[in-house]
């Protein structure tokens, strides 16, 4: 403002000056002293509402001064007055400025403070890995399956060449429903396998299918073993369907599921519905040493599988001399535990919310 | 199924493979291996000493100190309580610093006094038997110093095989017939063993008469002059090795010859044979049999037995009788090697609960034509450890059984295409000869003869073949092919795309967590619900008594969940996606594909919202979903058919779409329910449940979505109060404002509901938000001024008025 006063009392000065000229009288020698009293302000009194003020006054007395003053006096009446209008608008700004920099301090923001928890549902984790299962698949352009969790003991043993004198059908490991004497006899399917002949029925070779689903197993309970359980089944019939065809499958299914190259091997296991029969090992994908995943051998058991079995083709309709298949069952809910590290199979279907949000 | 190093070297020459090698083929090429295991591997640390000196220990009288040369600088004394120690025997002696089993450790100790740098063992000691006579008298000739487990030849390793992988090949369960895979596997010969009866004399056989089918093939061979005495070490270490407890020489042998051939045998005391001869015959209800290991066996007539005449000695197949069998002063024995109906023995050893090694086997149908051999192969052991041992008759071999060799046709193209390895002719001849199958040419194919003991169960067709090839070959060696063809997408699944959405509807913006559950309900919740005369697909063997029934609605399942969870957290937001089934007489159950949800939370504040409910949420949770699926035309009305876990008062049907389908209901819980269900005290809760049917909303649900106009002129909100009868549903206010805007509705909401002296008892005022608008111009005030008259004298007409505040 020092500068700006400066030249405001020189302004006014030379407002002073044009008022010399003019007649002396009571209303000059009143001006006179009250643009004098501005003159003698300090600088910091020389404030934007002065200065507006110290504006006002010549202009608000022009008939005192001489006519051909007065174009002079109002320039530089107006000059004082655009200097305070100009201070006035800086003294906003930086009001302004202080505002928004106190604002902008943030003072007693703690940014520690937990936010307030936003609610919200979830997709059981046995769904997440189906649905990830399945996107794989019909990527490939495999069909994706149902079938009912109450089967027909044909469709669950005979049609998939289980013989009646083969031990899984007794009590042991099978749920059988009560029937009418002389109805068809009814289980709770042991696996996903029977829909392998339902799909043979329905579908026209070749074609590609998996079937997630419930199974159900007379097991005692513990945290590795549930009577009810998730499996997914495969199934390929095709010309010249091989057994590479298959390893070829199994590393696509790996690499989706973990995201990467896994090393597979195919050893021998019997399943009367397929033959030859593997079960499918996969390279420990989470130890290169042995784990407590998989029993320190650095191979896990991950599911069992083969060639259809030619009289499973028949039962399906399908001439087992035109086509071959293959065929897998995943354990799903393994698979999910393995995914997620639950420790016990248990947890899966008991239905508790603290189980169930964290997925 | 415990296999030993050591006895599988008996029959192949095992030079440069060890167990571990042994036990990585195996499982490439032939059966699952749990483990391998070291025999006994304390042995090692035992070491053969000769007793120089012995004298009396000075403070004991039961006492001996010794002085024990252990090849190694001067002789340990050591202080021993065994009564047949002295001077020039050579023992087993643990040093210091050795444990034994049993977590015994040795230590430098002093005894009343004495040192003692060891312990002199008895077998027992060593885990090698069950006498404990004295120490261990080591034959002499051994080299002082040695190890103990080296200087027998008794270092072995047991390989454990994992039965299930071997329930299909009978032929794998006994030594040899693993040897003879090893054999295939390393390329090497199996060894010679001779199994041919040995001379007889002509005294009378055994009689024998099979009355029942389940027997097809039974030998009787009278042996003489036996002496149940110590097996020879070598028997014993080779039992152990394989869990097998020694007995005495006869027991031990017998069981040597299962676990050698795989074929079970019995040995009875010739005494308890009558002169009637053995009959096999089914068991008569009623009979009974003290088994060997002293249970009396109530029978059934499902039971195949083993008779002494009439009196039954033996469950065929399983176990012997107590009263038949051998004793220490049996010296004639009728030897039994016999081929049974393998579902015969499952079933009675699985009734019985009686899993022996004998039925094991037998249940996994046996080769018939061992039976000879398996006889030939005991009496041979037998007489070279007993040379006294006469056969006084001639075997009696009886039955009618049919070798299950046979000559399987195999074409090499079939091998190749099946496994896509490119194997020729002479590949695949080698690999199968190796096998021990004979192969000869068949035109362009092979003709593969399998022997019968393969042919029992394992090998009956062409496929099978292939399996022999492809395992021998190994899997490993076989290249991916990815799959080919033309790539069609699979037809659209129009269920899995609804079920999907219904999931993402529910588990987002609904906020619900989605569960899976058990398809089985426990009775006491079928119970709670009254349901337990209702019909339900129900299992003969529950896993627990009270679980045998199968769901009929996906609703009952959410039911047990509530109040535990309500325990844990004020709300409860579940739903689940399942199947349901209703029993069909003679038939395949009815399934049924529903979405359940359950809605809990804590009891409704005094001055709550009117719609400030679960089941006013749930509602709208489920409206929500049904529109976000593309369907329109929400209808819902009291629920007349409530399902027995709704409020009967509270319940609800939500119909869609212009056919008006039921799509499902959604009610409060039962009053009566919640309390059994323990929804009382602090967790007494709001609940609500809905049940949807997936069917019904998948026929009715869109395959397109269509949008709607974006409105041209501007719309025009009026607030209005109907008051009417109570007994009058929203509902019906709802359709008659929609009557009254003669087109011009475009969204109703209600947002208040009253009930007060000030409207008149009886009658129930419903405030609602009306949007009006008109698709071609803006409305004016005379628009709503008329469809304001005409609401005034709807209500009029509906026995209520329009109020004006
Ligand atoms: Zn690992």
């Amino acid at each position: 403002m020092t500068q700006d006063a400066a030249s405001v009392r020189a302004l006014l000065g030379e407002i002073l000056a044009a008022l010399s000229s003019a007649p002396e009288s009571d209303d000059t020698r009143t001006l006179r002293e009250r643009l004098e009293r501005f003159v003698a302000l300090s600088d910091d009194a020389l404030t934007p509402a002065v200065l507006l003020e110290a504006s006002a006054v010549p202009l608000g007395a022009m008939r005192i001064f001489p006519k051909e003053a007065r174009g002079l006096v109002g320039s530089k009446a107006n000059a004082i007055k655009q200097a305070a209008e100009a201070a006035l608008a800086a003294e906003k700004e930086a009001a302004l400025a202080k505002a928004l920099e106190a604002e902008r301090s943030g003072a007693g923001f703690d940014a520690t403070m937990p936010p307030p928890r936003q609610a919200c549902g979830s997709l059981h984790p046995i769904t997440q890995v189906t649905r990830e299962l399945e996107d794989l698949f019909t990527s490939m352009g495999w069909t994706i399956l149902d079938g009912p969790e109450v089967e027909t003991e044909h469709f669950n043993f005979d049609a998939l060449n289980i013989s009646p004198d083969h031990p899984a059908r007794d009590t042991m490991d099978t749920f059988w429903v009560k029937t009418q004497p002389g109805a068809p006899r009814l289980v709770m399917r042991t696996h996903t396998s029977p829909v392998q002949v339902r799909a043979m029925r329905r579908l026209q070779p070749p074609f590609r299918a998996i079937v997630p689903g419930k199974v159900f197993r007379n097991e005692a309970l513990d945290a590795s073993h549930e009577h009810t359980f998730h499996q997914m089944e495969g199934l390929v019939v095709g010309k010249h369907v091989s057994v590479g065809h298959l390893i070829a499958a199994m590393k696509t299914l790996l690499r989706g599921i973990f995201g990467r190259e896994i090393e597979i091997r195919l050893r021998p296991g019997y399943f009367p519905f397929v033959e030859p029969g593997f079960e499918l090992d996969a390279r420990c994908p989470f130890c290169t040493e042995g784990c407590s995943v998989c029993k320190r051998s650095t191979w896990i058991e991950l599911l069992p599988c083969g060639m259809v079995h030619p009289n499973v083709l028949k039962s399906g309709g399908i001439d087992p001399e035109q086509w071959t298949g293959f065929a897998f069952g995943l354990g799903l809910s393994r698979l999910v535990m393995l995914r997620f590290g639950i420790d016990d199979v248990r947890h899966l279907l008991a239905g508790d919310v603290r189980f169930l949000e964290q997925f | 199924m415990k296999i030993s190093y050591r006895w599988l070297a008996r029959h192949v020459d095992l030079s440069g493979t060890t167990a571990k090698d042994l036990a990585k083929e195996l499982t490439l090429s032939t059966a699952e291996v749990e483990g391998v295991e070291s025999f006994l591997p304390h042995l090692s640390d035992v070491t053969v000493g000769h007793v120089v000196h012995r004298e009396k220990h000075p403070d004991a009288d039961k006492l001996s100190l010794c002085r024990v040369d252990v090849g190694q600088g001067e002789p340990l004394q050591i202080v021993c309580g065994a009564p047949n120690v002295r001077a020039g025997l050579t023992v087993a002696v643990a040093t210091a610093g050795t444990t034994l089993p049993g977590d015994f450790k040795i230590k430098k100790s002093k005894i009343r006094g004495v040192e003692s740098n060891g312990m002199i063992c008895s077998e027992r000691e060593l885990g090698l038997g069950v006498e404990h006579d004295g120490i261990w008298e080591l034959p002499q000739g051994l080299t002082v110093g040695a190890r103990l487990g080296a200087a027998l030849g008794m270092e072995d390793w047991v390989i454990e095989i994992d039965n299930k992988s071997v329930t299909h090949r009978p032929d794998l369960w006994g030594h040899r017939g693993i040897a003879a895979e090893v054999a295939a596997i390393l390329r090497r010969p199996l060894k010679p063993l001779d199994l041919t009866l040995p001379a007889t004399g002509s005294g009378a056989p055994c009689a024998v008469h099979i009355e029942s089918d389940a027997c097809s093939r039974y030998l009787a061979l009278r042996v003489e002059g036996a002496r149940a005495t110590r097996s020879p070490l070598w028997l014993k270490s080779l039992l152990l090795a394989v869990g097998q407890r020694p007995i005495d020489l006869l027991v031990d042998l017998s069981n040597f010859v299962m676990l050698d051939l795989g074929q079970p045998n019995h040995l009875f005391d010739a005494r308890k044979i009558g002169p009637q001869g053995i009959v096999v015959r089914k068991a008569r209800a009623g009979e009974t049999l003290k088994t060997l290991d002293e249970v009396e066996r109530k029978l059934e007539h499902s039971d195949l037995l083993i008779c002494n005449g009439d009196e039954p000695v033996a469950l065929a197949g399983i176990m012997g009788g107590e009263g038949s069998k051998v004793t220490d002063d049996t010296s004639h024995l009728v030897l039994e090697v016999a081929a049974f109906h393998a579902p015969t023995v499952r079933r009675t050893s699985a009734r019985l609960g009686l899993r022996t090694d004998a039925s094991a086997r037998f249940e996994k149908t046996l080769d018939p034509e061992l039976v000879p051999l398996a006889a030939a192969h005991l009496v041979r052991l037998l007489q070279a450890e007993q040379p006294e041992v006469k056969l006084g008759a001639p075997a009696t071999d009886v039955g009618k059984w049919t070798s299950a060799a046979r000559t399987i046709r195999l074409r090499g193209e079939r091998v190749r295409t099946l496994l896509g390895a490119n194997l020729d002719d002479a590949a695949i001849t080698d690999i199968l000869v190796r096998l021990g199958f004979g192969v000869t040419q068949d035109g362009d194919a092979l003709a593969v003869r399998v022997p019968s003991i393969r042919g029992t169960k394992d090998i009956t067709i062409e496929q099978d073949l292939v399996e022999e090839v492809g395992r021998i070959y190994r899997y490993g060696n076989i290249p991916e092919i990815p799959l080919a063809g033309i790539l069609v997408p699979p037809p659209r699944d129009e269920r899995r795309r609804l079920v999907r959405r219904i999931e993402d509807r529910l588990a987002g913006s609904a906020r619900f967590h989605q569960q899976i559950s058990y398809s089985f309900v426990p009775d006491t919740t079928v119970e709670k619900l009254g349901l337990l005369a209702t019909p339900h697909v129900e299992v003969m063997n529950p896993i627990t008594e009270g679980a045998s029934r199968v769901r009929r609605s996906v609703v009952v399942s959410l039911l047990p969940l509530i109040e535990p969870n309500r325990r844990r957290a004020a709300d409860v937001r579940l739903f689940e996606l399942g199947k349901g089934y209703e029993p069909v007489e003679g038939g395949e159950p009815q399934e049924r594909h529903e979405v359940a949800l359950v809605l809990a939370r804590p009891p409704r504040k005094a001055h709550a919202r009117f719609d400030d409910t679960s089941l006013a949420e749930l509602q709208g949770v489920v409206e929500d979903l049904v529109r976000s699926l593309g369907l329109e035309g929400c209808v819902w009305s009291r629920c007349e058919a409530a399902a027995s876990w709704a409020h009967p008062g509270r319940a609800t049907a939500l119909r869609i779409g212009a056919q008006d389908t039921l799509v499902g209901e959604v009610a409060a819980l039962e009053p009566g329910l919640a309390r059994a269900l323990g929804l009382t005290g602090e967790i007494e809760s709001d609940v609500a449940l809905a049940r949807l049917s997936v069917d019904a909303l998948l026929a009715a649900t869109p395959r397109a979505r269509r949008y709607s106009p974006l409105p041209q002129f501007p719309a025009t909100r009026v607030d209005v109060a109907l008051a009417l009868p109570a007994e009058r549903g929203a509902a019906e206010a709802k359709a008659a404002l929609e009557r009254c805007g003669k087109g011009l509705v475009a969204a109703l909401e209600l947002f208040d509901v009253f009930e007060g002296e000030r409207i008149g008892a009886g009658r129930r005022s419903l405030a609602w938000h009306v949007t009006l608008s008109a698709p071609d111009r803006t409305l004016n005030e005379s628009d709503v001024k008329k469809f304001l008259e005409r609401v005034e004298r709807e209500a009029a007409q509906l026995g209520g008025e329009l109020r004006r505040e």
